[in-house]
């Protein structure tokens, strides 16, 4: 590399840090990107001082945030009325869909686990500098592990310790896909990013096989299933009579996994790898296997999604289950900037369109797949918009 | 049976190798479009769309290929303007363009094609083997060919080519001769997107000839993993595209042969061929990519 180069190199990592840090503190209390020089455990929020132009900054921020996701609202207002329907009665019905009653509440809930999971296997790579957007293929492994040990244990153990064995075998299912793209990544230096992606689309495919082969459910004719999980098989349900406990599993999960960002080596580890990859190396980590790690973690997070899915949802396998809910928890974890916490609202606020669709499709007569046109023009808002101006440079 | 398979590796490779000729122009240029899927689709609707509207398929690619050009648009305003994280604004454009053609897609779902219909090349398409593999397609698919090397020589040898590998290799060296390496690269994803509209655009009008939801299928994402494999070069990405598409035509061979694999198994064919390569490429291609790219990667936050 000649210096020029390397010039540019580092003025793109500074503008990138720079980024981080100035959303990072101004926007909220503990921010993940900006502490490299700070013990892990010793939160910056600890020492924050609440001075005027660090209120009026948060208040300016806050704007930029509601300006950004009200001329989201607006474009997609626009779209909706080209479509030939009108932008507030769909509105009204996106919002009666997913918060209307308590069943569409529980509706709402019962999207946000899988996708906070999913995000949760975004952000656990994207700590360490992995892009991880193989999520959608690691929830599907995730319902294909829980399914297999179900089959496995043919009934013999039921309740507590078979939801424990169901999701053992999904978070181990779902960690090995993502192992696949991690360790070529590794040692092949193969570009995780895309192998994950395109991962995806074999995982759907393996789905669909043992749907319509070897797990068919001989009853099934025309839209194939496969065979049920035996009803002690299924998650306990809480609320609304749809609710399962795998809500609480799953933002138990963002609280582990922050507080193991705050507070543990690892964590700190896998910042610093973030960080500065070279740095990393030189500091003695040992940077491979830290990566394989991260994603084998984010993989088990999105595997243990695909087994409450099954075990909570579904009961049974079917080609089409959790479609797009692997590329929503991508967004969600950028919505959030990859914290753990932040996530558990993106999920719930992603969640909340996505079943808003519903409402679209009825009361509208729009795709319920337009709804991914409001998501993504939220990210766009939030990537592009909802921070200070940024000089771009890479 | 080989005959076969060449002649499907063809016809259904335009829709692979001209997304991936674009992503390589977008990345020659240093941005990375994950968003070729979403231009794929936008240019697949559009061209349908207007083709049955007006009744000229013609119409309809030209539609096609501003429609992949108006979503690379959304790119590069949000990563080059706004600064955004190219990997994550790339998936964000794809959502989009999967919800907008799922949104104005949907009345069209099963209407009749205004086809782009195959042109026999004369004489040419008599040849033994040569001539049905070679001569009897559809007008874009010898556009596609044609564009390979055309791509290759504007990059290598032309003023402007050395401009946009200037902007994704040493953008400095572009600013001190008054260039805005922002604008070149503006135009390349556009220029990217467009190509990849027009491969969506064959394929809902000349191969696939129906719309549905979706319908590429990972096509868009395969291109930026061939662009790898094809280390940046024209050329090698037709080797690319037609090796992925090439094992969709094998395996629709040995589908119809009825082979013993399972149907749903072989049809993970693709995926795996492109998988595979990248794996077995990737070392050596560490060195070919332009530089510009290494700092996308770097920052996963």
């Amino acid at each position: 590399m000649n210096p020029a180069a390397s010039a540019s190199a580092s003025a793109t990592a500074t503008a990138a840090a720079g980024n981080a840090s100035a959303d990072g503190s101004v926007v909220d209390a503990p921010p993940d990107g900006a502490v490299l020089d700070t013990p892990p455990g010793a939160g910056p929020d600890a020492d924050a001082v609440a001075t005027p132009s660090r209120w009026r900054a948060a208040g300016m921020a806050t704007l930029r945030w509601a300006a950004a996701l009200a001329g989201a609202l607006v474009i997609f207002g626009l779209f909706l009325f080209a479509r030939g329907a009108s932008p507030v009665d769909a509105y009204l019905a996106m919002l009666d869909s997913a918060f209307g009653d308590s069943r569409a509440i529980g509706d709402t809930l019962l999207r946000a686990t899988p996708l906070l999971l999913a995000a949760l296997a975004v952000a656990v790579p994207a700590r360490a500098g992995m892009f991880n957007i193989g999520g959608e293929g690691q929830l599907v492994l995730g319902a294909v592990g829980a399914m297999a040990m179900s089959f496995a244990l043919d009934g013999a153990i039921a309740g507590p310790p078979a939801f424990v064995l169901l999701a053992l075998a999904g978070m181990v299912a779902g960690a090995c896909w993502a192992l696949i793209p991690a360790i070529l990544k590794v040692v092949l230096r193969t570009n995780e990013a895309i192998v994950s992606l395109l991962l995806n689309y074999v995982a759907v495919i393996v789905l669909t096989w043992l749907v319509f082969e070897p797990w068919k459910d001989p009853k099934s004719t025309g839209q194939a299933y496969s065979k049920a999980l035996p009803s002690d098989e299924r998650l306990p349900i809480l609320w609304a009579n749809r609710v399962h406990v795998g809500i609480i599993l799953a933002i138990v999960a963002a609280f582990v996994i922050w507080a193991a960002f705050r507070s543990t080596r690892w964590g700190f580890k896998l910042q610093v790898l973030g960080g500065n990859p070279e740095a990393a190396r030189r500091a003695g980590l040992r940077v491979g296997a830290l990566a394989v790690g991260a994603m084998a973690v984010g993989g088990a997070l999105a595997g243990l999604g695909g087994m409450l899915e099954v075990s909570g949802v579904e009961g049974r396998l079917r080609p089409g289950i959790m479609v797009g809910f692997g590329y929503i928890g991508f967004l969600a974890s950028w919505l959030a900037k990859h914290h753990p916490l932040k996530a558990i609202v993106s999920a719930f606020v992603l969640a909340a369109i996505a079943i808003g669709g519903n409402g679209l499709k009825i009361e509208a007569g729009v795709s319920g797949a337009a709804v991914n046109v409001l998501m993504a023009l939220v990210l766009l808002a939030v990537l592009g918009f909802a921070r200070p101006n940024t000089k771009a440079t890479s | 049976m080989i005959e076969a398979v060449a002649i499907g590796a063809v016809a259904g490779g335009t829709s692979i190798l001209l997304p991936t000729l674009g992503e390589v122009v977008s990345e020659r240029s240093g941005v990375i479009n994950l968003g070729t899927e979403g231009s794929m689709l936008a240019g697949a609707l559009a061209a349908y769309i207007v083709g049955i509207q007006t009744g000229n398929p013609w119409i309809g690619i030209v539609a096609g290929l501003a429609a992949g050009a108006a979503l690379a648009m959304v790119h590069a305003f949000f990563v080059l303007v706004r600064g955004a994280n190219q990997i994550a604004t790339g998936l964000v454009v794809t959502f989009l363009g999967l919800g907008l053609t799922a949104m104005f897609g949907q009345d069209y779902v099963g209407q009749g094609v205004v086809a782009l219909e195959n042109v026999p090349i004369p004489g040419l398409s008599q040849l033994p083997f040569v001539g049905p593999v070679l001569f009897d397609h559809d007008p874009i698919t010898y556009l596609s060919l044609l564009a390979v090397p055309a791509l290759w020589w504007f990059l290598a040898r032309t003023k402007a080519g050395l401009r946009l590998r200037a902007a994704g290799e040493r953008p400095q060296v572009l600013r001190t001769f008054g260039t805005n390496e922002r604008t070149v690269r503006a135009l390349a994803v556009t220029a990217g997107g467009a190509l990849a509209g027009l491969g969506g655009a064959q394929l809902a009008t000349a191969f696939t000839r129906n719309w549905s939801e979706g319908m590429t299928v990972g096509r868009g994402f395969v291109a930026v993993g061939l662009v790898i494999f094809a280390a940046w070069d024209p050329r090698k990405a037709l080797i690319g595209a037609y090796l992925f598409s090439g094992a969709i035509a094998l395996q629709l061979q040995l589908q119809a042969q009825g082979s013993d694999i399972s149907r749903y198994l072989l049809s993970a064919l693709p995926y795996l061929v492109v998988i595979v390569s990248l794996a077995a490429l990737s070392r050596r291609r560490v060195n070919a990519a332009p530089e510009a790219l290494d700092h996308v990667f770097e920052h996963a936050s």
